[in-house]
């Protein structure tokens, strides 16, 4: 189909959840449907949606750089998932909510 | 010699350090912004971002200082670190503690106005069935009571509240014997147009520290056509009715509330200068709300979030550049959301709060003794949905209401750190659940982000208020408008 697209990112590099993150803030430019076979590539099959705007080219090149954030963001999160708990276990203590 | 250590004395001698949580927003070409979750904040190039998540960003870097010092990274030794981020989210989060402050009085539906965007649905003077009577009043103030919070606000609203003067006056004479046992911080306001304000009601109003919110929407012409009344004269009775109020209840017991409908869309700096002449010292540029009438009318349709950012932009060029030449006047939106991002407190805003200040910061009496989570709650009841409605205070008890399915399940499901898009959003700390508007105009209390107008309506507030404030007399202004004293 014309002004579609078959993006296949390699599973090492990308987490299936920062691909989702990602397909998630274009909803409202995008369709994004996503499949991951085994061992194999994480597959998007990208249109764009009815009536936008925006050219499918640009939307591409910023989906792109959207995957890369949603790579970072991930990574962060994961690193500073143990601090962030004690964080909210300091912040929530002596304050009587969490009775 | 110095009585202090060279900052070479405090730096890392081994370069390394760990990450504190923080997210990241591209907010232009070759930057980002950081938040931590207490909403402090620092702009990066997406470099430096990928060298702080890659620990390589060196110590000698002038980020790193402030990096380290706004809590997103620390070294070995920085014991504190947590214990002040922590405190400072818990300071962020007080708020839950104290629970419900503003209590809101539907004293009647009737209205002398027929605002084509009134977002409340109003009826016609003359029909009682539409008034609080005595009996629901006091059910009422029984509930305000119960609250553990030490601050009560009362407010008085409509329709217009002053057609219904004598259950304020009840209302205000119970409230405040109950209050001689309570000892609350007890604050009255009333929401009226000013149309209707009679001496007497206004000595009442000075007798009982009653402050008065009214409303103001620019220049007669544009005043008179949002806001039509027989007789066409809305903008006289309330130019006349603020010089009276401003002389009996005091200057600054009179405040004003601008709604943004179609026509006053490319006017705002009409609408400003017509604050200024009237001796107001802010504005709050109010977009409409998808209930009541804006809906009914079609005026929520005949602009979206990206004409209100203009509209608002180009407000707030003007205000930053009349404060700049030394007129001290403060925009209420942008200045609740720099609170947030530039203190560690929360200004209890309902529709900028997480969780949601549906119920748990603000609750609605409706004159039929009906209890919603919030006004725009009552509002959709008027439409016929009753999705926020969590009782009847002749029915249901104190505990039934604030533990029914409809508060709990919304305050729940809304949570902004759950929500997808929102959870990973820099903005986060800054914005807010909304789960009722999101409810009206999308059918669902979440919304799908990437389409929902609030959203949009946040990104493009917080941005333009990141891009002004890098001007360093900008700031200026921003910081004298969050820190009051």
């Amino acid at each position: 189909m014309a002004g579609s697209l078959v993006l296949e990112l390699d599973s090492h590099i990308y987490r299936l959840e920062a691909v989702q993150k990602a397909a998630y803030r274009f909803i409202d430019r995008l369709t994004v449907l996503i499949s991951e076979r085994d061992g194999g590539p994480i597959v998007c099959e990208i249109e764009p949606i009815a009536g936008g705007t925006t050219l499918f080219d640009i939307l591409l090149a910023d989906f792109k750089r959207e995957l890369l954030d949603q790579q970072l963001r991930s990574k962060i999160k994961a690193e500073t998932e143990p601090v962030r708990n004690l964080i909210l276990a300091y912040a929530f203590s002596r304050s009587g909510l969490q009775q | 010699m110095s009585k202090f250590q060279r900052l070479d004395f405090y730096r890392s001698q081994t370069g390394r350090y760990h990450l504190l949580p923080f997210r990241f927003e591209r907010v232009g070409d070759g930057e980002v912004v950081v938040t931590n979750s207490a909403g402090e904040f620092a702009y990066l190039t997406p470099g430096k971002l990928k060298a702080l998540v890659s620990h390589t960003l060196p110590v000698t870097d002038p980020d790193y200082t402030l990096l380290r010092s706004r809590h997103f990274i620390r070294e070995e030794d920085d014991a504190a670190s947590l214990e002040l981020l922590a405190l400072k989210v818990r300071t962020r989060l007080s708020r839950l503690r104290d629970f419900t402050n503003l209590h809101l009085f539907v004293v009647t539906l009737r209205c002398d106005h027929s605002c084509h965007y009134c977002q409340v649905s109003r009826k016609t003077e003359d029909k009682a069935a539409f008034d609080m009577t005595p009996e629901t009043a006091s059910k009422a103030l029984d509930f305000v009571f119960r609250s553990p919070n030490n601050a009560v606000k009362i407010e008085f609203q409509g329709g217009e509240p002053l057609l219904n003067f004598p259950l304020i006056r009840h209302i205000v004479l119970d409230a405040e014997s109950r209050n001689l046992d309570f000892k609350k911080n007890l604050q009255f306001v009333i929401s009226t147009t000013l149309s209707l304000a009679t001496d007497t009601i206004l000595e009442f109003c000075r007798d009982h520290n009653i402050h008065l919110s009214s409303s103001l929407d620019g220049p007669e012409d544009l005043h008179n056509k949002n806001r039509p009344r027989p007789g066409r004269d809305s903008h006289a009775r309330f130019v006349e009715g603020l010089s009276r109020a401003r002389d009996m209840v005091g200057y600054d017991s009179v405040s004003a509330l601008m709604t943004t409908s179609p026509a006053s869309i490319g006017r705002v700096r009409d609408i400003i200068d017509e604050y200024l002449r009237l001796g107001f010292g802010s504005i709050f540029l109010r977009h409409l709300s998808p209930y009541g009438f804006a809906l009914k009318t079609k005026s929520f349709h005949e602009y979206n979030a990206e004409t209100w950012l203009d509209f608002y932009r180009e407000g707030m060029d003007y205000i930053i550049a009349l404060n700049e030449s030394g007129t001290r006047f403060v925009e209420h939106y942008s200045a609740l959301v720099l609170t947030k991002m530039l203190t560690s407190n929360d200004p209890g805003f309902i529709d900028l709060m997480n969780p949601s200040g549906a119920g748990i910061a603000a609750i609605v009496f409706n004159y039929d003794g009906d209890v919603y989570a919030s006004d725009e709650s009552r509002m959709l009841h008027e439409m016929g949905d009753s999705s926020f409605r969590l009782g009847n205070i002749h029915k249901n008890t104190y505990e039934e209401v604030f533990t029914s399915d409809a508060l709990l399940s919304t305050l729940e499901d809304s949570f902004t750190l759950s929500i997808p898009m929102c959870a990973d959003c820099a903005f986060e700390p800054w914005c807010g659940a909304d789960p009722v508007y999101h409810h009206a105009r999308y059918g669902d209390i979440l919304g799908r982000k990437p389409e929902s107008e609030f959203c949009k309506r946040m990104m493009g507030t917080i941005k333009y208020l990141l891009n002004a404030m890098k001007d360093a007399q900008t700031r200026e202004i921003f910081d004298r408008w969050v820190n009051k004293c």
